[in-house]
């Protein structure tokens, strides 16, 4: 008995981690749902399929072996990434990082359905369910969904390796497809990823309590102030403040510690800054507005002010890294037409046609064009995200939006709306993103770049004793000269980061079109029936 | 013997109170009609009798012991075991069918597949809704919904049947059978039922009827002033 007395029917047998049910039927309740429902597993797996594919991708590039005896660099492959082993973690973090827009779409496509799947749990609770059981329904769906996806995914690494495995005429590979991950790291991988995915569904849950009533919030969000830009502004002073101090360019350990903190302070500032965008703008629009659309809008994004931090979250974040990728790549640019100048005074100075000072600009433009590749990516992760986010929010309004065209709204009208809500708070984080990159990314490399102090030695007599100063007969004069020092402004990126917002912003209007066109086909007054 | 009991029960939603301290006294096997009008606290007294809300302050006992100090998970298995519960629109899980609706409580518990099955099926039979075993919710009309919905009360053969207005969504016709049927069932297995309703007709199915107006006992209703019910 427990201390209520409970009688036999209601008296808990144990189960599978004290949810008292029994794992088959546990699995039943996991799996019923409707078409959403199976949507949003389908998306849970596709999603944890992705990051395990972007482990693994990273785990292969650590498990290349270090270069034969004798050997600085392993030669078997045709991109430099891949051959010297000090880039190698480089690459491995860039992988890494891509699991962030992974994971952000993962987050997302959680929402999807939730609504009805919350009235079930509450059924659930109604009928005798405890707290611990609701939650392990939902848990054992993302759990379930993870391991298929992890799965998938590992399959399509592998399938990958043997498809992509085609060495060139020198018998270099252009990915590490000899490379085999060891076995244990394999099974971390795929086991972890549903063993991560689990918990992090219930830690969503958390905040929501099911309750035989329905679903509702424990916690009351606030309404955003301001203090995001405290973020941003200690992540932004903070770093140009210590960055001189601890050794701009990687000259101190402390480097990566400030960059990173600096990096994600600010970051950290521009994603929940969205949230004080949102307020503000639905309470300037509901002040000046006069059209139905911004009307609607300003209410909605007073409302749920934190919508625009939760589905352009990834989006901002690959904006803020790749604003300061196109700076390091502004800096390259500049470096090297420094090292040109320098030789070109060299050149007149001695009459010598060889670079004295060389800079392989190719492979360091090389290597940030990588890195906007996986930008790119990231944004069209981020951008799914934001899609899924935006249509899970038209179809549970379908009822509302319903209701308004009964009472006569036009739906040109609840387009617009749709359209405000997301472009009018998505504008200006853009624009906060790419600065506070650029700001990070200039900051680190700084806004001019010289070729350094030189010095050269100049000859004074004919060329061949100058070519043999030694073997002359009559040995020439050699004088030591300070090679003028060239500096080049670092210019800033415009075109890159026009290119780059313009990207961004037509990404996020693609999916304000998509959306719309969905609220044509679920909102109509029919829908009103089906109460 | 008092089965249930409430003292001083207090419940607010936010500023606007609901329940201004209702005692009340159930025993065991008989049927106490909750009525008044609407916004008048009677769902919230159910919701506070049965576990599924907290109360303020106030105390809730059921057989003597204190019902608002057990834990979400205690309260839940005692819905599941020891309390019944049928609301007006029958709140199955519209992704299981009706057997499997009706065996929740049991397959909650730990109970196997088969045998709790079984029962649902017993139950289903009772209620004239067994060749619906196999059906969703949805494919289902109201009234069987709710017999559906009325065989998952009591499949575990509660102590306390708490319905909250279980008929306010059918015909008149369909609702007297139903509520004919459950109360029958109630009395013949010696159940409590508690029964929320603003309906005099189906008021009159109770041994007694407890007046609420403002979220207080109306001293002026009919039935049992104090509440007391023996």
């Amino acid at each position: 008995m427990s201390a209520l007395g409970v009688a036999s029917a209601g008296r808990p047998r144990g189960g599978l981690l004290g949810v008292e049910m029994r794992l088959s039927f546990l699995a039943r309740l996991a799996l019923a749902g409707t078409r959403t429902d199976v949507l949003r597993v389908l998306l849970t797996g596709a999603s944890a399929a992705l990051a395990t594919v972007a482990l693994l991708a990273a785990a292969t590039v650590l498990a290349i072996a270090a270069p034969p005896d004798g050997a600085v660099e392993n030669a078997g492959y045709t991109s430099a990434l891949l051959r010297e082993p000090g880039l190698r973690p480089g690459v491995a973090v860039t992988l890494l990082l891509m699991t962030i827009p992974v994971l952000a779409l993962a987050g997302q496509c959680a929402r999807i359905g939730a609504p009805a799947r919350d009235r079930r749990l509450a059924a659930i609770r109604l009928a005798g369910g405890t707290p611990r059981q609701a939650v392990a329904v939902a848990v054992a769906e993302t759990g379930g969904a993870a391991l298929l996806g992890a799965l998938a995914g590992s399959a399509i690494q592998l399938a990958a390796r043997e498809l992509l495995h085609r060495p060139d005429a020198d018998g270099r590979l252009t990915l590490p497809t000899d490379v085999t991950v060891p076995p244990l790291g394999y099974a971390i991988i795929v086991l972890g990823v549903p063993l991560l995915a689990m918990p992090a569904a219930a830690l969503l849950l958390r905040r929501v309590s099911v309750s035989p009533l329905g679903v509702r919030r424990r916690v009351s969000r606030p309404a955003p102030g301001p203090w995001p830009g405290v973020l941003i502004l200690l992540g932004l002073g903070g770093y140009l403040a210590l960055l001189p101090a601890v050794g701009r360019g990687g000259a101190t350990d402390w480097v990566p510690a400030v960059v990173l903190g600096g990096s994600l302070l600010t970051t950290l500032g521009v994603v929940l800054g969205v949230g004080w965008i949102s307020a503000t703008t639905g309470r300037l629009l509901h002040r000046f507005a006069r059209r139905p659309a911004t009307l609607l809008a300003a209410r909605d994004l007073m409302a749920d002010p934190w919508h625009g931090s939760r589905t352009l979250s990834a989006l901002l974040a690959a904006l803020v890294i790749g604003a300061g990728a196109q700076s390091a790549r502004a800096h390259f640019i500049a470096q090297d037409e420094a090292y040109d100048g320098a030789n070109r005074v060299y050149a007149e100075l001695t009459g010598r046609s060889e670079e004295f000072m060389t800079f392989d600009a190719a492979f360091y433009i090389g290597a940030t064009d990588m890195i906007g590749l996986a930008i790119l990516v990231s944004l069209a992760l981020a951008t799914g995200g934001l899609l899924v986010a935006l249509l899970e929010r038209v179809f549970s309004q379908r009822r509302t939006h319903s209701a308004l065209l009964a009472a006569g709204v036009p739906r040109g009208v609840l387009a617009g709306a749709v359209a405000w809500r997301v472009l009018a708070p998505a504008l200006p984080a853009i624009a906060l993103a790419l600065s506070a990159g650029t700001v990070l990314g200039r900051g680190f490399f700084g806004t001019e770049v010289s070729s350094g102090r030189t010095w050269v030695e100049l000859c004074d007599g004919p060329a061949a004793a100058c070519a043999d100063p030694e073997g002359a007969a009559e040995p020439p004069r050699l004088t030591s000269e300070e090679l003028p020092e060239v500096v080049r402004a670092i210019d800033v990126p415009f075109v890159e980061l026009g290119l780059l917002g313009a990207g961004a912003a037509a990404l996020v209007v693609g999916t304000v079109v998509v959306a719309t066109l969905c609220l044509r086909r679920g909102a109509t007054p029919t829908e009103l029936r089906s109460a | 013997m008092t089965l249930l009991q409430a003292r001083a029960v207090v419940k607010s939603y936010g500023p606007t109170p609901a329940l201004r301290g209702i005692d009340l006294d159930l025993e065991e096997g008989r049927i106490l009609a909750v009525t008044g009008p609407s916004g008048c606290g009677k769902s919230t007294l159910l919701h506070c009798l049965a576990g599924i809300l907290p109360p303020d302050s106030g105390e809730v006992r059921y057989r003597g012991r204190r019902l608002d100090e057990a834990s979400e998970a205690e309260r839940s298995r005692l819905r599941r075991g020891e309390f019944g519960v049928l609301f007006q629109f029958g709140m199955l899980v519209p992704e299981l069918t009706a057997a499997e609706n009706v065996a929740l409580p049991l397959l909650l518990a730990g109970g196997g597949r088969r045998e709790s099955r079984a029962t649902a099926l017993d139950w289903l039979g009772r209620l004239g809704v067994e060749e619906l075993a196999d059906t969703l919710p949805g494919e289902m009309s109201g009234g069987q919904q709710q017999r559906c919905a009325a065989a998952r009360a009591l499949v575990t053969e509660p102590s306390v049947l708490f319905a909250d207005e279980p008929t306010g969504a059918l015909d008149t016709l369909v609702g007297e059978r139903l509520l004919g049927l459950v109360v029958g069932l109630a009395r013949e297995r010696g159940m409590s039922v508690v029964l929320v309703t603003h309906s005099a007709t189906v008021a009159a199915y109770a041994d007694a009827e407890l007046v609420l107006r403002d979220g207080a006992v109306d001293p002026s209703g009919l039935g049992m002033s104090t509440g007391a019910v023996r």
